[in-house]
């Protein structure tokens, strides 16, 4: 069946009026045919999925043709904005979600700045996008209309350029009236590790959407205008205020994110023996890039749409206006930990200059500093050498190499044009099969962050069971790293809904806490609101789901307590697993790295730490018990069937 | 006895990055209780689990107020949160 049918399948059940105040409309952008179709998602699918990453999740597994490639422009790319997106303090994300060129299994990522709240505030929920696109195109949303323009003009641009260039010819302000979801050169050219841009930093970053949005020949999605004006179930502003209280009460946000962001983590992972280096051979790294490092090169903190956390650290290296990576956005933590000791680097300068780099080319940080040190590995045991890589030597913590090999990657020049295969450099007949033995992937994603797992076996569970590959921003447990929970048993497993051992390096029960931060996380990127400031994540104290319950009851007037909503989380992992089974995925795919099995951790109080592959083994077993899923890994027999009715009724 | 702690920006404020306790502590019990009393919001920054102690470099995932401490002992007052 083909895409059109699919769609028009779909449309044919879909309500043409909003379900509950405040619903966004879903349009189905048509490339080929440059139309433009609107409908909303059924209640029913709301109240079992919501919106943003969960009923992404709907229309994903309703026109997804499993028989094509994920960059065949018939696979759509569908954005969508939380229930709360754009009107709730710090609910300002949305996710892009489709079949990942990167990984081969569900891509879905998500990005804050301005883009998700723009959809909102312009009455849009999703957007369905697909193809195929005759010429490259960007689109413009506003006034309540969609133009297809066309993008010959902004093609080879990089970030920081395409922006100038956008702000100046729509003649509009960012942040302001403008907002963007867009590509560079990167995602023309399919880079695996290229992503879709949100802002001077923000992005989808995850599973290659850039590559995802380059097939399709979209440049752009420009939204212009906040036009919408909401009426809400019940006022529900009053409320903003208690959640607004309680984000700045907490400790985290007043005394971290808000002073200097999310780089807090390097130090306790170095401590710890559990800082990924070089490629993860190594667990420890300097402190010259510790937070408080930082400070002098942080000018000030930004912030996405309306979010009073402001936890975006800006960065000021010079002040020399020629040099275009002198000054940006970031570098949050997982930046600091790729570019650091993951490709042995230890100058901060280096490190803040490459993390600006990354945000121009419009490249996933996590993904592109891995695929670097991943070849680093291969060269040091000489399973690859110069003849590989066109003459360069890949050597640790080389600064300026690993700069021109961004820009190589980008462009698919040289040894670039391997780098760009990511995960896939084996299949496609890059590297030899050897390789794969030091790829630090699961489902053929790249490690989203710097931790190594193999100490606290929550977060390493959590690494193997993440539906759209290796992780932590799924279902990090991160308070196992707090030995004040883990040291109140009652309060833990009132944090967890049951008893979660208090050891970080047991592996029994630890499946009850990656259970509870996989739906409390899931409903999270349904509503809109920031992982950071969600709870569980980083502290028990910040809003969860029953403040979630709450404003939902006041905006949208559906009744969902706070059991409801961690059902609702459970299903948006139920129909992911479903999703990636027709990708091919079994719990044989629900695992980790060779090295976190084989090799120990070789430094501080946890040395001799490794996984066990039968108590992992386990321990994935008891994960799947209380998750309903069956020894596959799939939603079982009832559970399934329902959801099913729900994805496509009878 | 004296133990050397070692503060973040978060606590130490514009004051010294280090400071020396001189009290008997022989747990971080003990140890929360006199950093409590000479640093303003310690104890709601430690009850609002944001901190993590490291002794010796050393971090201390659990049983952390049974730790026993020595003279001479370098504790590390660490901020412990995630990020993307």
């Amino acid at each position: 069946m083909s895409i059109d049918d699919r769609v028009a399948r779909l449309l044919a059940e879909l309500p043409v009026e909003p379900q509950f105040p405040t619903q966004g409309a879903t349009l189905f952008i048509d490339l080929a045919r440059r139309q433009v179709r609107q409908a909303y998602t059924p209640r029913k699918v709301v109240e079992t999925f919501l919106a943003g990453r969960g009923a992404n999740m709907f229309y994903l597994h309703r026109l997804l043709d499993e028989t094509l490639d994920p960059t065949d422009p018939s696979v759509p790319l569908i954005f969508g904005s939380g229930v709360l997106t754009g009107l709730v303090p710090s609910a300002a994300r949305g996710n892009a979600t489709s079949w990942s060129p990167e990984s081969g299994v569900l891509m879905d990522s998500n990005a804050g700045d301005y883009f998700p709240s723009f959809m909102k505030m312009n009455g849009l929920d999703h957007l369905v996008v697909y193809g195929p696109a005759e010429a490259w195109t960007w689109l413009w949303l506003g006034e309540g209309r969609v133009e297809f323009r066309d993008a010959t003009p902004y093609l080879g641009l990089d970030n920081i350029d395409l922006r100038d260039r956008m702000a100046v010819d729509l003649d509009g302000t960012w942040t302001r009236d403008l907002a963007m979801a867009s590509i560079t050169r990167a995602g023309e050219n399919q880079v695996m590790s290229s992503a879709i841009m949100a802002g001077p930093k923000a992005c989808y970053a995850r599973g290659g959407t850039g590559a995802k949005m380059g097939s399709l020949k979209v440049k752009a999605i420009v939204v212009q205008g906040q036009t919408h004006d909401f009426e809400t179930a019940q006022p529900y502003k009053p409320y903003n205020k208690t959640i607004a209280m309680k984000l700045l009460g907490t400790s985290v946000v007043k005394h971290a994110l808000r002073t200097m962001g999310t780089p807090f983590l390097y130090k306790p992972s170095r401590i710890l023996g559990a800082m990924g280096t070089k490629n993860n051979q190594e667990t420890t790294w300097t402190d010259q890039l510790d937070a408080e490092h930082i400070t002098p090169y942080r000018p000030g903190m930004d912030g996405c749409f309306r979010c009073p956390v402001n936890c975006r650290p800006l960065n000021h290296l010079n002040d020399d206006a020629a040099d275009k990576y002198g000054r940006g956005d970031g570098p949050e933590y997982v930046t600091l930990g790729k570019f650091g000791p993951n490709v042995g680097i230890d100058r901060l300068e280096s490190v803040i200059r490459l993390n600006n780099i990354c945000n121009d080319l419009g490249l996933d940080t996590a993904s592109s500093g891995s695929t670097i040190a991943w070849a680093m590995e291969l060269y040091q045991r000489g399973i690859i050498g110069t003849a590989h890589t066109g003459g360069l030597e890949l050597t640790w913590g080389d600064a300026e190499l690993v700069e021109r090999l961004l820009f190589d990657l980008s462009r698919r020049e040289g040894f670039g044009n391997v780098l760009a295969d990511g995960t896939r450099a084996v299949e496609r007949g890059h590297y030899p099969a050897e390789a794969l033995k030091y790829r630090m992937a699961v489902k053929g994603l790249m490690q989203s962050d710097p931790h190594d797992a193999r100490i606290l076996k929550a977060f390493a569970l959590g690494l193997a069971v993440a539906t759209r590959g290796m992780d932590h921003l799924r279902n990090r447990v991160t308070l196992e790293i707090n030995a004040r929970v883990n040291d109140d048993p009652d309060f833990k497993a009132k944090l967890y809904g049951a008893p979660v051992a208090a050891k970080p390096n047991v592996y029994e029960t630890k499946e009850r806490a990656v259970r509870a931060c996989e739906n409390v996380y899931g409903v999270g990127d349904a509503v809109g609101m920031c992982r950071f400031t969600t709870k569980l994540f980083n502290s028990p104290s910040l809003p969860g789901l029953e403040q979630f319950s709450d404003q939902i009851a006041n905006v949208t007037g559906l009744a969902l307590d706070a059991t409801a909503l961690d059902r609702i989380g459970l299903n948006i992992m139920g129909v992911e697993r479903l999703i990636n089974q027709r990708l091919g995925v079994r719990r044989s795919d629900d695992t980790l790295p060779e090295r976190w099995f084989d090799e120990e951790i070789e430094v501080g109080a946890y040395k001799g730490e490794r996984i066990d592959r039968g108590e992992f083994d386990s321990m994935l077993s008891r994960f799947y018990e209380i998750s309903g899923l069956n020894d596959e890994g799939v939603p079982a027999a009832a559970w399934r069937r329902e959801l099913e009715s729900v994805l496509a009724p009878a | 006895m004296a133990v050397t702690v070692r503060l973040p920006t978060t606590l130490r404020g514009d004051g010294p990055d280090t400071l020396t306790v001189t009290d008997s502590v022989a747990t971080i019990a003990d140890l929360v209780e006199v950093l409590d009393r000479r640093l303003p919001g310690f104890r709601a920054q430690w009850d609002d689990s944001m901190l993590n102690f490291a002794v010796n470099d050393e971090m201390v995932l659990h049983r952390a107020g049974e730790r026993a401490l020595a003279d001479g002992d370098v504790v590390e007052v660490v901020p412990a949160i995630s990020g993307g």
